[in-house]
């Protein structure tokens, strides 16, 4: 029996009862001819009695008789790929699906809870043109194993650098050097930001390591903000580097922390897929807006570390993606695009124009880049949530 | 309303292949837009329609709605191919949005293709989108240089005017205009999102309109009618004399177009509720309660300057004389005023900022519209109000029909 995936969502169960039944009444708005179809599904049925529709834009009423909450899927019988989905049907409840059928073979899939996989019987469409949409194959968690593995030794590496960086960072704090330690302060902080990390992804140890003081009784001077925004505070409004080595140590035990811990954390699958977009999106909130910014005005330089943890995500998708999206070529031309831009705000001598601080053109094509950006990444996350074929 | 259309062409295609063919527009790519306005289902009847076709851009001449909001954008298109993309998406998505319709379901290849905003079918509600192409963007970034009109300059600073640079200009106006201020932010929301690689907001109104107080033309934020003397725009020869580019001009591409000016002007409320009534009266130059004109006792009483050479009654310098004299000499210089109240927020002395989203339109912007402002230099009323942003803008030629796209004259 398939493992129940999207765990964060779904809520303990029952099992299917002896009979599950579960009704599909088809109400196809196609022209004024309404054909009211009533479809039966009960142990080993998924939609029988879907006589043969029309091709057209249809809206068709999807209701759960039964007892057991049930994903529908209509799909392409041939290659398993989903044309519509209604997710989590509940018991007595009704949803519709909406989309413009062609000339093609349909058939349900009915995924109730714990039980495997019933498709319906084929549907044939002889009438209209082929559907609008080809039909997109699920990704099943089985699928993402690679990608996740792949992903999930990107950061151990990564995390391996970070360490390193850190080290020398609290070495050139104790030698006291402001500028030095302004460089090395942005080498171990781009090392973090490359990993990707974003909304939540390392649990505690974000906040210890990378968290803000928004949200802190004390703000800056609240004991619970520490890391590289901590160091980056101080470095930029004239706290010694000296006087900041004691953060800098509790910064390398909370890296090693993680080090330690992140081999034994399991990754979801899931959060791959949303990651794509997710890291740009907090660069967006965050970076663009200034609003993380401590004073070394480098959230361009951020940006361009958030951009690599994006590729390194996308990267270890190709092979699933590649495929079954269709706007998959854009996505590298508006990383081109924003990289571009992000790197006119790398002065030659290794500073960063702060976003605030660019011209108001560079700006405008900044936040069109990035705007455009995670909109192109948007779809992967879609087509990447774990849905079960079995 | 509804009706049929075909898929699209093969200008359509060429644009699904550029760069911004992607994301919410490729789930179009996949598709589904490609069936008529890209919906399952057309808009219930009861929902009123302006339509999209025709030789004008709707939104001028049409019933202004209660609701509006004009939007300046820098257009970032990398090149003239991408320019030609963005008036295509334009297009299709205002083709929609103003026909109303059930969104396409992306199934799992993407998210909504809507915001849901007006729920899962949108209502057309009277949603007008009127496009318009800015001085600036004829530069040399399109190759566009050739192809500008004379007459399309940029805003000109006037006398009282009190211009942040932020919120003058751009390169492409939208003016959206609805029955309800939901309607008004959805096409808002659905333009930006499919178009957010290719242009930026550069400044953004909203505008309202308030209903008869207690009856007539609707009052400003001044208290007054506001609109009680315009251009009647069912008189479609007057129209074309006054607000339709004809095709004897330098660029006859323009044909069909109009011009259009938008400024934000701030009133001084506080200060304004602190003016005698006889001096608000004198300085408009007609009644607060009624909207009579000074010499009249009706809204519609037409004022008669000439009887009255001294401004007794009148008085010279008041709004509406300056504005309009009404004399031979005067009359090419009218306008199609078609403005909307605003108001937003407090200012840093704590007072409120409201005023005047001041919008007209116009077959030549030195003959009318800055003609009319140059009369109106330093009269009474500049102590109370301060421009402060806007544009002009070049309203394109109307959509011809489901085969034609705005700027198709501008690209050709
Ligand atoms: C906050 C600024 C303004 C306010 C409060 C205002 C208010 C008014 C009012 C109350 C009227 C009389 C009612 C009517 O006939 O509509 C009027 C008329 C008029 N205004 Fe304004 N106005 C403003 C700005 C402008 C500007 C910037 C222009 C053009 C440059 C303009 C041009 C006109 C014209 C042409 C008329 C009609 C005169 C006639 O034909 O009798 N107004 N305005």
């Amino acid at each position: 029996m398939p493992p129940t995936v999207r765990s964060r969502l779904a809520g303990a169960l029952p099992s299917c009862a002896l009979a599950c039944a579960l009704v599909l009444s088809g109400c196809a708005g196609h022209d004024s001819q309404s054909e009211a179809l009533t479809v039966t599904v009960s142990r080993g049925n998924c939609g029988t009695g879907w006589r043969t529709p029309h091709s057209g834009a249809q809206t068709i009423q999807v209701s759960n008789v039964g007892t057991v909450t049930t994903e529908v899927d209509l799909i392409d019988p041939a290659t398993g790929g989903v044309y519509a989905e209604v997710e989590a049907l509940a018991p007595n409840t009704t949803r519709p699906m909406q989309l413009t059928l062609g000339r093609a073979s349909y058939a349900f899939r009915c995924l109730a809870e714990d039980t495997d996989a019933v498709t319906g019987p084929t549907i044939q469409i002889n009438d209209g043109p082929p559907p609008p949409a080809a039909a997109v194959l699920p990704i099943t968690n089985q699928d993402l194993t690679g990608a996740v593995a792949q992903y999930h030794g990107y950061v151990a590496t990564g995390l391996g650098t970070l360490a390193t960086n850190v080290a020398a960072l609290v070495q050139t704090l104790r030698g006291g050097d402001q500028a030095a330690s302004r460089s090395a302060w942005l080498t171990a902080h781009l090392a973090y930001e490359r990993l990707g990390a974003a909304y939540d992804t390392f649990g505690d140890f974000a906040d210890k390591i990378d968290g803000m003081p928004d949200g802190l009784p004390g703000g800056v001077r609240d004991a619970d903000f520490t890391g590289l925004r901590r160091i980056e505070y101080g470095l930029w409004h004239g706290q010694s580097p000296a006087s900041l080595v004691p953060v800098g140590s509790q910064l390398a035990t909370d890296v090693a922390g993680l080090r330690a811990d992140f081999p034994k954390e399991r990754t979801d699958p899931n959060d791959l897929p949303l990651r794509a977009h997710e890291i740009m999106e907090n660069a967006l909130q965050f970076e663009l807006t200034g609003q993380a910014d401590q004073g070394s005005g480098t959230g361009l330089a951020t940006v361009g570390a958030n951009l690599d943890g994006t590729q390194a995500v996308l990267k270890a998708l190709t092979p699933l993606m590649s495929k079954r999206y269709v706007g998959w070529p854009q996505v590298g031309t508006w990383i081109t695009r924003t990289r571009a831009v992000v790197a006119t705000a790398h002065r030659p001598d290794g500073t960063w124009i702060a976003p605030s601080a660019l011209d108001p053109q560079t700006r405008k094509r900044l936040d069109a880049s990035v705007g455009q950006l995670v909109e192109v990444l948007a779809p992967i996350a879609a087509i990447g949530d774990v849905r079960r074929t079995s | 309303m509804s009706e049929p259309e075909e898929t699209g062409g093969t200008a359509r295609r060429a644009f699904l292949r550029g760069a911004l063919g992607a994301g919410v527009a490729g789930v179009a790519a996949t598709g589904i837009a490609l069936h008529g306005r890209g919906t399952a289902a057309a808009a219930p009847a009861d929902q009123p329609a302006v339509p999209f076709h025709g030789v004008h851009q709707a939104g001028i001449t049409t019933p202004a709605p209660p609701h509006a909001v004009h939007v300046s954008f820098d257009v970032l298109a990398a090149n003239r191919a991408e320019l030609s993309d963005l008036f295509h998406t334009l297009t299709e998505r205002a083709r929609f949005l103003t026909a109303g319709g059930t969104p396409p379901d992306p199934g799992i290849s993407a998210p909504p293709t809507d915001s849901g905003v007006l729920g899962p079918t949108v209502p057309a509600d009277r949603l007008t989108v009127t496009v318009g192409v800015g001085a600036s963007l004829f530069d040399d970034r399109y190759g566009l240089k050739a192809r500008k009109p004379a007459g399309l300059t940029s805003m000109v600073t006037f006398a009282n005017d009190h211009l942040d640079p932020a919120e003058s200009h751009g390169d492409l106006s939208l003016q959206l205009c609805a029955d309800n201020r939901d309607t008004v932010l959805h096409a808002l929301r659905d333009l930006a999102r499919h178009t957010r690689g290719a242009m930026q907001v550069r400044w953004r109104y909203e505008g309202f309109s308030s209903p008869p107080r207690p009856a007539g033309t609707p009052r400003n934020l001044m208290g007054f009618k506001d609109g009680t003397s315009n251009l009647d725009v069912n008189d479609s020869a007057l129209m074309d004399k006054m607000v339709w580019l004809q095709d004897k001009t330098d660029q006859p591409w323009t044909a069909g177009g109009s011009y259009q000016v938008v400024r934000r002007i701030r009133m001084l409320v506080e200060f304004w509720d602190r003016v005698s009534i006889n001096e608000q009266e004198n300085m408009f130059g007609r009644r607060r309660d009624t909207g009579a004109p000074l010499d009249g006792n009706q809204e519609t009483d037409v004022p008669n300057f000439a009887a009255d050479p001294i401004g007794s009654a009148i008085p010279l310098t008041s709004h509406i004389r300056r504005a309009n004299p009404r004399t031979p000499q005067s009359d090419a210089s009218r306008i199609l005023r078609r403005p909307y109240n605003y108001d937003r927020g407090v200012d840093d002395v704590g007072n409120l900022d409201m005023g005047l989203i001041f919008v007209c339109y116009q077959q030549d912007l030195l003959r009318q519209f800055e003609t009319v402002q140059r009369r109106l230099a330093d009269e009474p009323l500049v102590d109370y109000i301060q421009p402060v942003g806007g544009g002009y803008f070049l309203i394109l030629p109307g959509v011809q029909d489901a085969g034609d796209y705005l700027g198709r004259g501008l690209l050709a």
